[in-house]
């Protein structure tokens, strides 16, 4: 970056360039400050683990206590956390399940997390957080928020699609909210419902919630009973309602096909994540590319790099050797699977650095190209 | 010299890609803790010398903090930002360890550096005329590169371009031998230029104002102290470097022999241009474990203290394949750099007895 384009810089980011060189101070002496106490680092942001709480036989609530310097979140909101496990940093994206009044009060933060038997975070986690332990958290972002006025609520969520509801239904209950709210919740069987206390405690606190609770496990031999229009029949003046849906995808499509049929302004219905992205897994190579700062698809074949694909179409990324050794045409790969052609290796589905010269795509992947 | 015949590079491909992949699968935790456990290392001795310096009361004092502020920016460079910027810990996904943002503690800048070591460097080892490591366009190395008067004052070439090995290695991008040869113009080096200033301004700055400065009293002893650590700095890197690639067994190439080499040809070429040296845990990582050339040179990108484990495997293999490796205690390897600096000084014709 030469001086002429750099962008604006605080004075203490120039002096930290001149005399450390890095972009941010804290950088350079987080090394000797995380084994003291990792709170107080000053390049990341780091949260303790204040408690542990069994939700079901597969679900957990993290309660968290980020560091002073987090500036909060809205109700609805997520977190990006950022584990290292055997040395590898993995990032993943989770709900918050409370209100941000409670934060403003205790300084703590829920995040309800089920653990996904086959996937290498989540039951990690389980298995190695612990009271007492550190974990590096982002700032809260995401658009899945309250309507800024009072309005009726519908909410619909599928298993622990009612982490980001929780919150809602907190805060609604610190607002003392006067208009008529309907959870529909989705779960498998009894034993599968999340937050089945904090629940029944804001049903107290809030008279106008309406709870529905949807088993889809009818006992032995029955079919599963799923969400159906006639759960939502009973709904009065539904078309006044602002709807928010979290869950599985198939719950997800049934549900705003039902609230079309029930002619429920579009611009009404907010959905959010359910499960962290991921790409479906695929064992042919190639698959469309994404290449995210040049706003570009590709579709590339088997035999192509990703480094010869982004050639062919036009683009010039920076390269070297051209055969895995020099790094210099590393870059960010933000989802998506991909294959190292001289070793085989197949990479995690998250985001990290690849070598665009030997690594080829299996299935869709976006880079920050 | 010697080659090797397709079943031998085909074995010597097999065998060191096995090696290699035994590491890979291996790579967690373990490695994480010791490249964080450096730099924790390289912090406090950075720290410790800043403040011991200024304010050290006796020439003990002071003598310590220096060598402090020396190991640190021993460390730094060689553990550390060598092989961060070799791209050997982007696998742990952490933005603090990824090879293409890493900047370093010297004058050179962190791009030009990833451009010519670890690309041409690295890719085109030892080929006369493609990697300009070979003598840095200063020094004869080799009977390939023709004999001229200046030749004969290279030993002082060498020792300049020691004392000063930071500038050097800043300015290596700058090709000044196509420069002086009317190959390529200043103003084709602009962009280069403007880093360089960029990046060697922030260093003397640091070092020669600030600090000085900061501690204005005592002003002379830290400018002093800064001077000598950068200077046992360059004068350990350089000799280091050196040991690397021009003691008197290691190998030189044309570019023609290159042209669509397989990957055994190009195991083959970083085996035999490479040299080792032996000793203990701390040379090698002062040396940012490049007393395993040979190793890091076959595996540039796996992390660098997994040398010493790697090596026995690689020496046996070339065993094996009777392929020379060439090693020998860090004393005898440098004595045959001197060696080989003093006999190229003179024309071919007066030392080919001698060879
Ligand atoms: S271009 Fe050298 S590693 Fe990709």
């Amino acid at each position: 970056m030469s001086a002429f384009n750099a962008q604006r810089i605080t004075a203490m980011q120039w002096l930290s360039r001149q005399l450390l060189n890095q972009d941010v101070a804290g950088r350079y002496f987080d090394p000797l400050i995380e084994p003291l106490n990792p709170r107080w680092a000053l390049g990341r942001m780091i949260a303790t683990v204040e408690r542990i709480e069994d939700e079901t036989h597969d679900t957990r609530t993290f309660v968290l206590r980020p560091p002073r310097r987090w500036r909060g979140f809205l109700a609805g909101q997520h977190v990006t956390l950022a584990l290292d496990i055997n040395g590898v940093r993995h990032h993943r994206t989770f709900s918050l399940a409370c209100a941000p009044e409670t934060w403003q009060r205790e300084g703590l933060i829920r995040i309800t997390i089920k653990r996904t038997p086959e996937g290498l975070v989540t039951p990690w986690m389980h298995k190695n957080l612990y009271r007492g332990g550190a974990l590096e958290i982002s700032e809260a972002f995401g658009n899945f928020l309250l309507p800024d006025v009072e309005a009726p609520l519908l909410y619909i969520a599928g298993g622990s699609g009612i982490t980001p509801i929780l919150s809602h239904l907190e805060s609604l209950a610190c607002r003392e909210y006067t208009a008529p709210i309907t959870l529909i919740y989705c779960i498998r069987s009894a034993q599968d419902q999340i937050g089945a206390q904090q629940l029944e405690q804001l049903q107290h606190k809030l008279p106008l919630l309406n709870c529905q609770i949807i088993r889809a496990d009818q006992g032995e031999g029955q079919p599963p009973r799923l969400l159906q229009a006639s759960d939502i029949d009973s709904i009065k003046n539904i078309q006044a309602r602002h709807c928010y849906l979290c869950g599985p995808t198939g719950l997800m499509a049934v549900a705003t096909t039902l609230l079309e049929t029930r002619d429920v302004p579009e611009e009404q219905v907010f959905q959010t994540f359910f499960a962290p992205l991921t790409n479906p897994l695929t064992d042919t190579a190639g698959g469309a590319v994404t290449l995210m700062r040049s706003n570009r698809e590709l579709t590339v074949d088997s035999g192509q790099s990703l480094l010869e694909a982004a050639e062919s179409a036009g683009l010039s990324p920076r390269f070297g050797c051209r055969m895995g050794i020099c790094h210099q045409c590393s870059c960010r790969k933000t989802t998506g699977t991909v294959v190292n052609r001289n070793t085989g290796h197949v990479s995690g589905p998250g985001e990290e650095t690849i070598q665009l010269c030997v690594s080829v795509p299996q299935g869709p992947v976006s880079l920050d190209l | 010299m010697k080659t090797l015949n397709e079943t031998q590079l085909q074995r010597l491909e097999t065998g060191l890609d096995a090696i290699r992949e035994d590491v890979v699968s291996d790579l967690g935790e373990r490695d994480a803790r010791y490249i964080r456990r450096i730099i924790r290392l390289q912090r406090s001795l950075e720290v410790a010398g800043r403040i011991l310096i200024p304010l050290s009361l006796t020439p003990v004092g002071f003598v310590a903090g220096t060598a402090s502020l020396s190991l640190a920016k021993i460390i730094e460079n060689m553990e550390i930002g060598h092989n961060v910027m070799h791209g050997q810990y982007d696998w742990m996904n952490d933005p603090a360890l990824y090879s293409q943002d890493y900047e370093w503690d010297t004058a050179c800048d962190s791009n030009s550096w990833r451009r010519t070591h670890n690309y041409e460097h690295h890719t085109y080892t030892n080929i006369i005329g493609k990697d300009r490591d070979y003598g840095y366009g200063l020094l004869r190395l080799s009977n390939d590169t023709p004999w001229r008067w200046r030749n004969l004052f290279q030993f002082a070439d060498y020792v300049g371009l020691s004392v000063l090995f930071q500038w050097g290695v800043g300015l290596h991008e700058l090709e000044y031998e196509k420069l002086l040869s009317g190959e390529i113009s200043l103003r084709d080096k602009g962009g280069f230029l403007k880093e360089f200033f960029r990046k060697g301004g922030r260093q003397f700055f640091k070092d020669y104002v600030f600090f000085p400065l900061l501690t204005f009293p005592v002003a002379g002893k830290v400018l002093l102290g800064n001077l000598s650590a950068n200077l046992a700095r360059n004068l350990w890197a350089s000799t280091i470097i050196f040991c690397g690639h021009f003691t008197e067994q290691a190998a030189t190439f044309h570019e023609a022999d290159c042209e669509n080499e397989s990957k055994g040809q190009w195991y083959y070429r970083q085996l035999t241009g490479s040299s080792n040296f032996t000793g203990g845990r701390w040379l090698h990582l002062l040396s940012g474990h490049l007393s395993y050339q040979i190793e890091h040179h076959l595996f540039p990108d796996i992390p660098a203290h997994r040398y010493p484990e790697m090596a026995p495997r690689v020496q046996a293999l070339c065993k094996d394949l009777g392929i020379p490796y060439n090693t020998g205690s860090f004393g005898r390897q440098y004595a045959t750099v001197v060696k080989r600096i003093l006999r190229f000084s003179l024309p071919e014709r007066l030392t080919r007895q001698a060879a």
